[in-house]
Order: C-alpha cells, then structure tokens, then sequence
C-alpha cells in the first residue's frame, strides 16, 4: 500500500517536472515577497485563533468604496 | 509553527510559487516591482513555460499606467469590470449565494479567516490562490496533506477556475493579461491531473 502511494507521488513529481512548472521557481521572489501571506501570517494565538489572509486584507483596503 | 521551519517538497514549493503569482497578479494591478520581477521568468519550450515566457515579455514591456488601467476595465471598472473575479458571483451571478457560504464554511473548519474589519467577499480568484498558497506552505498553521489540498481545490477552484482564466484570456480588454490567463488556465489544468495522480 505504502509502496504504492510511493510510486504514484514519484508519478506525480516527474509529472510536475515535465510541464515546465520549473520556471516560476524565479516567481519564489514573488511569494516571498514583504506584505505576503507566509510574511504576514497572523501571529499564534490572536484573539480568534484564525490565521488571516494577507491578499484578502490588502484586496479589501484598495476595494473599499 | 512558522513556515520557514517546515520542510515541503520542491514541486510542493513550486506550485505554491505559481498559486502565488497569479494571487499577486489578480489581486490589484502588478506595481513596477512585481512586473520587473515577471519579466525575469524564463519558460521552457513546453506549454506552461512558453506562456510564462509571454507573460514575462508582456511584463517587460507594459507601462504601469497601461496596467492599471486595463486591470480596472477588467475588473472594477465605473459600473463592473468585464470580468467577475468572485468565484460566487461568476458561477450564480449574484454575490452571496451558497459558494461563498461554502467557501466560507471551508476557512473556517481549516482556521482560515479575513480580517475582522473588511465586508468584501471572501472568494475573489486571488484569495482562493492565496489560500491554495497558504495551505501548500503552512502559511496557515502546518501544511495541509495533499487531501485537504484536493478537497480545497475541487469545492472551490475546479468549478470556475479553467473557465475564468479561459475568460481571462479572451476578455476584449486583457493585453498584460491575455498571458495571465493563459499561464492560469494551464497551471489549473496542471493541478487537475496532478491530484488525479496521487489520488
């Protein structure tokens, strides 16, 4: 069973490889970049316990009408 | 538990690169920063790089002032943009029907909230993107199992995501944003077979 969850992640690797998702590794910049989710991530422990999501918060500041 | 201290697979990080691309670029339009950044991609021959190829051509070249503005007739525009972006309102053609409720039941089983203060909708492509990016990389506590992934996906992404970038593509106003949807609609596709695979 283990075996061949194995096999079907290695399947799905070699997939990922092959269509050329490879090139957005110089996108990381982007993701990583200040005023991100991952940067910005909500503190542990904030009142709600829920994490927030940085692009929603930023869409909703410029969305205001 | 802060992301950095978790390990992911590189194609894992990857996907999540792209998810977060498109969430910056559909989230507002692109700033100098963003679109210098973009226009550094170097796509292979195969499909996926050749759009990312054009969309970093199309980075390269546009004005900020150009992007802004086709982003507004895209998306805000004085009485609606040409496109949508709201999963519920692309699928219903109102706001708040039941896929934002759904979405919204989803954030909260997975501890995933907006901000307190905000009355928007939760279910703008850009924050599915964001969520899909959060979730691969721990960015909302560890990261989530391919499953959760699948599961996000399929309830939220697969109904409308191939048909909004295809309408992305095709939108009479989209220039910088005709590669946006191209590099979407493929990357989606991606996903698609990918989580077929490990299922």
């Amino acid at each position: 069973m283990d075996a061949k969850k194995d096999a079907k992640m290695m399947e799905r690797r070699g997939f990922f490889k092959m269509v050329g998702l490879g090139a957005v590794a110089g996108a990381a910049t982007l993701a990583s970049a200040p005023g991100d989710a991952e940067a910005n991530a909500a503190p542990d422990g904030n009142a709600s316990g829920y994490r927030e999501t940085e692009l929603v918060k930023k869409y909703y500041e410029l969305a205001k009408f | 538990m802060t992301a950095q201290a978790v390990q992911i697979e590189s194609e894992d990080q990857l996907r999540a690169d792209a998810y977060g691309l498109l969430a910056r670029l559909l989230c507002d339009a692109p700033e100098r920063d963003l679109l210098n950044l973009t226009a550094e991609i170097e796509g292979d021959d195969s499909p996926l790089g050749l759009a990312l190829s054009a969309l970093a051509e199309a980075a390269g070249s546009v004005t900020d002032e150009a992007v802004s503005e086709e982003y507004n007739a895209l998306f805000i525009g004085v009485s609606g943009g040409e496109l949508n972006p709201y999963c519920s309102y692309y699928l219903t053609g109102f706001a708040y029907e039941k896929p934002l409720a759904k979405l919204r039941h989803e954030m909260d089983e997975l501890g995933i909230a907006r901000r307190e203060n905000v009355k928007e909708p939760e279910d703008h492509m850009a924050s599915l993107c964001e969520i899909m990016a959060g979730l691969i990389t721990g960015a909302f506590g560890a990261p989530a199992d391919l499953e959760t992934q699948q599961r996000f996906f399929d309830r939220h992404m697969a109904p409308w995501a191939r048909m909004f970038f295809e309408d992305l593509e095709t939108a009479d106003s989209a220039r910088f944003y005709k590669p946006v949807g191209v590099v979407g609609r493929l990357f989606v596709e991606i996903e698609t077979t990918a989580f077929e695979m490990a299922a």
